[in-house]
Order: C-alpha cells, then structure tokens, then sequence
C-alpha cells in the first residue's frame, strides 16, 4: 500500500469534473482532459457553504410558520402549514404517510442544517473529529437532500388535480421559502469539500 | 511515474494505487471508504440502449394522463407539465419554475445527454463537444428528481383517495418504467470508463478538436 498521504502533499490535483489527474509542477489552470478548471479544494468552500447553509437557516423559518397549502372548500379556506398537514395525516390514521412526509418536510432539512453546521464548524475550528465518519455523514446529508422537494412536487400535484368549481387547493407562501431552503442546501452540500475534514488530521 | 495507475479518491484525497479491476468488482477508497470504481459489462452497449428506450418513454410519461380523479361528477386529470401550469396560473411561478426543470427539462436533457454521448462511443464517432456533454451531464446527476416525483404522486394519491376515486392513467406506467430505465442507465453508466473512450477518440482522431 502506498503511504497514506494526501495526494495534495504529493503534488497531485484531481479534476473535480473528469477526475482526471494532474501534476501540480506542470502548473496548468484547466484540465487537459475536459477544459474544466483546476482547483486543489472547491474554491471558496467554506465560505460558500456557510453563505448558503445560513440563508436557508432563516428561510426555514418561514417555511415553518406560513401555510404552504390552502384547501378552499365553498369560499372557506383552510390554510396548513408543514407541520398541520402532517398532524392530519397522522389524524387521520394515515400513519405510515404521515411519517413519511415529515421525514422529508421536517427531519431531512432540519438534519442537514445542523449536520452541515457541525461540518463548517469543525474545518473551522479544527475540532479533532473522526474524518472517516465525518465523510460518511457528508455523504448521507448529500444523498438525502433532493427527497426533501416531495412535498414541493405534492403540491404541484394537488393544485393541479383539485381545481373544481367550490372547491380547489392553493399553494401558499411557506412553499416558495421552502423550495429555495431546499435547494440552497443542495447547493451547500455541493459546495462543501469533504477533504478539508481530512486536512486538519 | 505513470499518473495513469493511480487515483485520487475524490472526498478525502487519498492518493491510491490502484490494479485495474475486473467486471462486477466495486473499488472502494481504503481510507473513507468511498465507492470509486465498479466496472459494468458491456458499460457503453447497455447504457446506449437504455438511453434509445429512456428517450422514446419520456414522451408518454409527460403527455399522457398520470392520475385522474372525480368530484361531484367532474373528472380531473393531471400530466407532469399540468401541475408546471397550475403553479405558474396561482403567481406561484418560482416554484413552478422549480418543479418544470426537476421533473422535466432536467430528466430530459440528462437522457438526451446520454444517448449522444453513448451513441457516439457506440459507433466510435469523435466529436468534440462529447468533453463539454459529459461535464453537463456530471453537473445534472443531482438535479434529476424523478424518483423523488414518483414518492409525491404516491403521497398525493393516498391523499387523494379520501376525497376521491381515482384513475391511474397509462402515463403514470410510461412514467413508471421511465424511472426504472434512468436508474439502469445511471447503473450501467461507468463515468471512468466513459472519460477514457473520449479521451482515446481524441487522440485517434486529432483533426476533429
């Protein structure tokens, strides 16, 4: 086995695109493979992923406390929020849905906040962290985070399906805020770099 | 040394020297544990066909009737663009926006990307926008939330189901096998493998660049 070094200590870059890799005396800017640029880390990772992960913190608020979805029935509106449509689920003896449905509005976002949170905080800190579990949890928060548009894709579908005359569902403002706290933690995962966890070690 | 019998594993930056793994053997990084390589059986051939049979589905998927429902005698039903539509008529076009790219423009680009970049390694055929397609395609592989749909519809179904009869319509089958063949193809597809055809084409075929 080759020493267990960082291929950056040994004067190697890998293209984040083709993976290809690249000598680092040759000093080259772009991939001689597929053109895209060469950076040793994704550039500004950390300051990126905290940008993002902290404007999807304050849009989580209200994606929480507005109604995402309006049922009108004969001109009397009642309007739910993430957390009310889930309770009636469960209510209505929809359990296994009603879980479902809050692991993917409410447990998925929330546990990718505090996870990416933890991952920012311990390369900034340099807390002396497992990196190996670390990088698994990264992986986790990474592959879960698009199941969170279920509810975004509901609602399409509802909207859509009941639309009859006195009766008819509207989608309302926690769905635009949640959305986009879907999507910017996407974009934080994405830009986060596992191997500053391996860095500091 | 060579640069070519070594890998770098992409989350952790462990520099491996790798053997040259055999078909149906998974390489993961020994440090992090990362799944690196898994070389497929004929790996362009199958990805070329699922690609073919992705793309002509993907036209039932999207025009004909998912699921219908009836109330009071109105029959209502829905197909991937309709709910796009409805979101977009209530001024609630970010998230219609959002919806048309994740469960239709995105699934098709990312199958037409496919079936060009297979199709040419298939007939051997250079071009040099295969680098820049192959890098698209790279950066959609997250954005393609099909899956994710289908889970909605079933949600939105059982929901549904209090209120309604509902009718399962031959779009949602079209869909169905629709998701089947994009996990196929993102299964049989060996990015790698893929990397080292174009760059092999180019070299063979120098004037096309």
């Amino acid at each position: 086995m080759y020493a267990k070094m960082n291929a950056l200590k040994q004067g190697f870059i890998r293209c984040h695109d083709c993976g290809y890799l690249v000598k680092i005396i040759h000093q080259l800017t772009t991939c001689p493979r597929c053109d895209s640029h060469l950076h040793e880390r994704k550039p500004h990772s950390l300051e990126r992923t905290t940008a993002l992960l902290l404007s999807s913190f304050f849009l989580f608020i209200p994606a929480n406390i507005f109604p995402i979805m309006t049922v009108s029935q004969f001109g009397a509106g009642d309007a739910h929020t993430i957390a009310g449509g889930i309770i009636e689920l469960i209510d209505s003896g929809m359990i296994p849905i009603g879980l479902l449905v809050l692991i993917a509005s409410i447990v998925v976002p929330l546990s990718k906040l505090i996870g990416m949170s933890l991952l920012i905080l311990s390369v900034h800190f340099r807390w002396k962290i497992n990196a190996r579990r670390w990088t698994k949890i990264y992986r986790v928060i990474a592959f879960i985070g698009r199941w969170s548009m279920l509810d975004i894709f509901m609602i399409s579908i509802l909207v859509d399906l009941v639309d009859f005359r006195g009766v008819h569902i509207i989608a309302g403002p926690a769905a635009i805020a949640f959305a986009a706290v879907v999507i910017l933690t996407m974009f934080a995962a994405e830009n986060f770099d596992p191997r500053l966890l391996w860095d500091n070690q | 040394m060579n640069s070519r019998n070594y890998d770098i594993c992409p989350e952790c930056d462990l520099l491996i020297d790798l053997a040259q793994p055999k078909i149906g053997e998974k390489i993961h990084c020994p440090r992090c544990d990362l799944l690196l390589l898994r070389p497929r059986k004929q790996s362009i051939e199958r990805t070329f066909a699922y690609s073919i049979a992705g793309f002509i589905l993907f036209f039932p998927a999207n025009f004909l009737p998912l699921v219908g429902i009836t109330l009071l005698g109105n029959v209502n039903t829905g197909i991937l663009m309709s709910g796009v539509i409805a979101l977009f008529t209530i001024k609630m076009w970010p998230v219609s926006i959002v919806v048309f790219l994740a469960s239709i423009l995105f699934p098709l680009v990312h199958i037409s990307l496919s079936l060009l970049i297979s199709g040419h390694l298939y007939f051997n055929h250079p071009n040099r926008n295969l680098v820049r397609w192959m890098r698209w395609m790279h950066h959609l592989d997250e954005w393609v939330m099909l899956e994710v749909y289908m889970l909605s519809i079933i949600v939105a179904c059982v929901k549904l189901m209090a209120i309604s009869p509902l009718e399962l319509g031959w779009g949602l089958y079209a869909f169905i096998s629709l998701i089947i063949i994009t996990t196929l193809i993102s299964s049989s597809l060996d990015k790698p493998l893929f990397w080292q055809r174009i760059e092999h084409l180019a070299k063979v075929n120098p004037h096309v660049r």
